[in-house]
């Protein structure tokens, strides 16, 4: 087997998703072939040094923790009463970490929120037309 | 989300539990210590997941705001500090969502420990800012929560609503791009 086989499956040993008998293979082709095992051990130092990168806590710009306290400042306390569309969001937000998200042909996934959007959306719009429709029916009948 | 427990925030002591009941009841003293001790990890996570100092203020903003909305929520399952971190994370992915920017150029931001720059193996914090700025931002993202923040990758495919398969391909990518940008730059 070529070079490219076992380079397709470096990604997948460093993410430990290979099964013991590739496991096994790969680490037979790395022990003779210098161009892979360099390419793995550049894998590891790339993945290492985001790693390390990630531990790095960056400065935020002068006056951040101000800013965000004179934000909060204008919300009401967490417990207190919300406005009725700050409640209606948040409850959405619950039911979204409670059902998840909703799988879509193709593998993609939508919050559970939206399809119920769409459904009301779809709801109403169907019985404005009926009721459109309805109206329309009434003033052609004949007298 | 679940997520690495190795960052230096897990190591930053909680707030105690009546300075989060203050907190949860709208007192200002205390949710000022809260943004004060974890404003550097929030926006550190903004930043890596966005990539641009004014998008990610306020990404951290948002973050800070929904934890301030949610603290009645938070239970001590988890520690406070992950918990905010999850809230950070996702605020962030939100934002990367709802808001397209350009990046703008590459400027090393400050650090809050200026003397742990240096990665090893020859990379520094200012390559590793480099390479991640110069990759496609559909690689970037997924990279920064695969690599840098340890997700799974299905937790990654729900968070940016990307079929699993395509988000291992642009993982796979952004590392092959990383590897090669680190490597030429370790050369040169």
């Amino acid at each position: 087997m070529d070079c490219s086989y076992f380079r397709e499956r470096l990604n997948r040993y460093v993410d430990a998703e290979l099964g013991y008998l590739e496991v096994a293979e790969l680490q037979q082709h790395l022990s003779f072939c210098p161009g892979c095992a360099v390419e793995l051990a550049q894998l590891g130092e790339a993945r290492t040094a985001l790693a390390r990168w990630g531990r790095l806590e960056l400065a935020p710009p002068p006056g951040f923790a101000e800013r965000v306290i004179a934000t909060v400042g204008l919300e009401p306390a967490p417990g207190a009463p919300k406005p009725f569309g700050r409640a209606v969001e948040e409850a959405f937000d619950r039911l979204d970490e409670a059902l998840g998200r909703v799988p879509l042909p193709g593998g993609r996934t939508i919050p559970v929120k939206n399809v119920i959007g769409w459904g009301l959306a779809a709801a109403a719009l169907i019985a404005g037309l009926e009721r459109r429709h309805g109206r329309r029916t009434r003033e052609l009948k004949p007298l | 989300m679940a997520a690495s427990n190795s960052h230096m925030w897990a190591l930053l002591p909680d707030p105690s539990p009546a300075d989060l009941v203050r907190a949860a009841a709208g007192d200002a003293g205390a949710f000022r210590l809260i943004v004060e001790r974890y404003q550097g990890m929030v926006y550190s996570v903004a930043y890596n997941v966005l990539g641009d100092r004014t998008d990610a203020e306020d990404a951290a903003q948002e973050a800070f705001l929904r934890c301030y909305r949610k603290l009645p929520q938070y239970r001590s399952e988890a520690t406070f500090s992950t918990w905010l971190f999850r809230l950070a994370l996702t605020a962030a992915v939100d934002y990367k969502r709802r808001e397209q920017r350009h990046p703008e150029p590459v400027e090393v931001p400050e650090f809050v420990d200026e003397a742990s720059t240096e990665l090893g193996d020859g990379v520094s914090a200012g390559a590793i800012m480099a390479a991640l700025h110069e990759l496609p931002e559909d690689y970037r993202v997924p990279t920064v929560l695969r690599d840098i923040y340890g997700l799974p990758y299905q937790e990654i495919a729900e968070a940016t609503g990307r079929p699993l398969g395509t988000v291992k391909v642009m993982v796979h990518r952004g590392r092959a791009s990383l590897r090669l940008r680190l490597s030429a730059g370790r050369d040169s």
